[in-house]
């Protein structure tokens, strides 16, 4: 490269000796050098200053060639040129090479940026790892790898040998000591947060500009990955909290629903037991009646713990025959006469008898719960209507309310289990009976849905097979 | 046991309740109003003042502490809390709201009315400023801060006496661990509940006479103390 400039310039040189005659042509030489030290850095700068000396030198001896033909003015010019050319030669080389310089930092902060940009948007510890490893591979320009306990994450091609890699984990099971940086086999592995290492090795071995980088970055990598695993675990303790409440919201439920009752039948015995002498016939037997109903309410609140846990172990064995569905609704709507209040039911249950395939038992402990959701959410004074129908193969029962209904984003969520619409926090219930509801009529092979009323209010829908189709396909 | 002992406001949102309390209530002596909300409640008590609130603190409306706390707004109306929750922390905030007992449902009739009673006489004392407290072989002589067993002085500290003192104040009622580290060692302390216990065993040694299984300073587990007054257990 120098010899190449140096030879442009003599040829520049030459050409205007021919043209002017003249042998004051050093600003050719001076050119020259300014452009080697300046694309190719200092020390071919310093080359081409001194083979240009010599050349120019040769062209001062003009005519004669010889160095005793020099007069004053020569001797000056030659003395000059040496120190003006290599001081030239330094100052651009060094601007080249401050250049360079920056240029490479720009690229490091670059990729630095880049890959803490990336950590940052993650939450995900093996992504971050991954990344960490194609990074540090790019800034070497080589191979890296991060290993946290049995996961490595290679990249840039070669994989480290069985023997780095067991260098790392030693490493890596130095927790808690201050982090350092190991050599084994060309590779530097360095010790991350939380028992995990990264690697790299590159032909060049990185300079100290580039190790510098790689520090930062791995570092980086660190603390992106702890706060990672902070993330993970502040997730996993949020998750354990809201179990933790759903828990509690269970068992303080399940702990009115049964005391209220109790505490009914307690209430009215103990008054019967103190004062039963003192009372008159009516309010004896109104105290009576309040110990059955509320013994009754008891029995049917342990029954629909006991059906959920059935439905949960699976051992909900239904007994399917074919059975007479209105005759179902009417007992089951009897049951709750007393229980209605001033709500009113409207009953339009289709004509001649439907048979419908299920287990009469286990439909009436579905279709009470339904009935109770809707006296319990209804408003007193407004009407609940039931209605069975054939529909496609099926007998349906709908139970219609005017109740507040539910959010209609929520409506698949009505059936799970401990679901409470957000408007029912006023309301006692457990959020058990749909999802028995639900886990009942699947047992029997039919379904329960729910839709809203565009008039207001929920409608709940329980389909069976109906019992001709089934017996008509067999 | 019957005679007019005044009003007595039922609150509680579950009517099978309101339906089983009431004729023994009624047949007690007392006038039975009831509320099923704690609107009604707050509603019920500004247009009939009643001699003692029986309050449920689950209500549909509001939480039944709020209510505690708008009625110890304007009125000093006993309330006894009767609560199908048994979290701790409920009946604390309750009675360091101003609730002065609780009950756990289920409850039976008999200890329910020995409650009301026990609050009721613990009013009448508090306010009718009595320089003396006599309970069994208990005398508390308070302008003279001297306290008697059996008629032989007990020397006490300020603090047992302080203990004393609060407890006495309110016979009867639950005085949580909060109420009295207020009144033995005042706001600004760091003082917590096994300080109280460590004095409430001082005091029960000078006191009692088996300190281990106290008939006078009874523990209210997990909340606070109580001195007994009533002659029926």
């Amino acid at each position: 490269m120098a010899l190449g400039m140096v030879a442009a310039s003599t040829v520049a040189a030459q050409l205007l000796y021919m043209l002017t005659g003249s042998n004051r042509i050093g600003g050719a030489f001076f050119v020259g050098v300014l452009v080697t030290s300046y694309l190719a850095g200092s020390g071919p700068g310093y080359a081409a200053a001194v083979v240009s000396f010599f050349i120019y030198n040769a062209y001062v001896a003009m005519p004669h060639f010889a160095l005793s033909s020099y007069g004053a003015e020569d001797v000056l010019v030659l003395a000059t040129f040496p120190t003006v050319a290599l001081l030239m030669g330094n100052l651009t080389g060094r601007l080249r090479d401050e250049a360079k310089r920056a240029e490479a930092r720009a690229l490091a902060t670059a990729v630095l940026f880049e890959a803490t940009r990336e950590f940052s948007a993650s939450d995900d510890p093996a992504h971050i790892r991954g990344r960490l490893a194609d990074h540090l591979a790019a800034a070497v320009r080589g191979q890296a790898f991060v290993l946290e306990g049995a996961v490595l994450c290679a990249a840039g091609g070669e994989a480290p040998t069985p023997m780095v890699l067991s260098a790392a984990r030693a490493l890596a099971l130095e927790a808690g000591a201050e982090p350092r940086t190991i050599e084994a086999a060309g590779w530097r592995v360095r010790y991350l947060a939380g028992g995990a290492v990264a690697g790299w090795r590159a032909e060049p071995p990185p300079g100290a500009d580039e190790e510098n980088l790689l520090q930062i970055l791995v570092d980086a990598g660190a603390a992106a990955k702890a706060r990672a695993q902070l993330a993970v675990g502040k997730a996993d303790a949020e998750a354990r909290a809201r179990t933790e409440d759903l828990r509690n919201a269970l068992l303080s439920s399940i702990s009115h629903d049964l005391r209220t009752p109790l505490a009914a039948v307690l209430a009215s015995a103990s008054s019967l037991q103190e004062f039963g002498d003192q009372f008159d016939a009516k309010t004896r037997r109104d105290l009576t009646a309040t110990i059955q109903e509320e013994a009754e309410r008891l029995n049917a609140f342990v029954t629909n713990l006991l059906n959920m846990t059935r439905l949960e172990s699976g051992a909900l064995d239904a007994h399917s025959a074919a059975f007479d569905l209105a005759e179902v609704v009417e007992r089951t709507r009897k049951r709750f006469e007393r229980l209605r209040g001033r709500r009113t039911f409207d009953c339009a249950l289709g004509e001649g008898a439907e048979l419908a395939m299920g287990d009469p038992v286990l439909f009436e402990v579905a279709l009470a719960n339904v009935l109770e959701n809707a006296i319990r959410y209804s408003p007193d004074g407004t009407a609940i209507s039931l209605a069975s129908f054939t529909r496609g193969g099926q007998v349906v029962v709908e139970v219609a309310d005017r109740g507040p209904g539910v959010p209609e984003d929520e409506l698949p969520k009505l059936f799970d289990k401990f679901y409470r619409g957000a408007g029912a926090k006023r309301t006692p219930g457990t959020g058990l009976g749909l999802s028995i509801v639900r886990g009942v009529m699947q047992g029997m092979g039919g379904q329960a849905t729910a839709a809203l009323r565009t008039d207001g209010g929920l409608v709940v829908a329980l389909a069976l097979p109906a019992a001709q189709a089934a017996s008509g396909a067999a | 046991m019957s005679g007019n002992l005044g009003r007595l406001l039922l609150v509680d949102d579950e009517t099978q309740i309101l339906r089983a309390l009431n004729p023994a209530l009624a047949a007690a002596g007392f006038t039975v109003l009831t509320a099923e909300t704690g609107e009604a409640a707050l509603a019920q008590l500004a247009a009939e003042p009643s001699e003692v609130v029986i309050l449920d603190l689950g209500l549909p409306d509001m939480d039944g502490k709020e209510v505690i706390q708008r009625i110890r707004e304007w009125s000093d109306a006993p309330i006894i809390v009767l609560s199908a929750r048994d979290l701790e922390s409920e009946k604390i905030a309750a009675l360091d709201l101003g609730a002065d007992d609780f009950v756990n449902k289920p409850v039976g009739v008999g200890e329910l009315l020995a409650r009301i009673r026990a609050v009721m006489r613990g009013r009448e004392r508090r306010f009718s400023a009595q320089p003396r407290f006599q309970f069994g072989d208990l005398e508390i002589n308070f302008p003279a801060r001297r306290v008697m067993v059996q008629g032989e002085e007990i020397r006490l500290t300020p603090r047992e006496y302080q203990l004393l003192r609060i407890l006495a104040g309110h016979a009867g009622q639950v005085v949580t661990h909060k109420q009295i580290i207020l009144a033995v060692w005042g706001s600004e302390t760091n003082a917590d509940a096994q300080f109280v216990r460590v004095l409430m065993a001082q005091l029960r040694q000078k006191l009692e006479a088996n300190p281990s299984s106290p008939e006078l300073l009874l523990t209210e587990p997990g909340i606070g103390y109580r001195l007994s007054c009533d002659d029926e257990g």
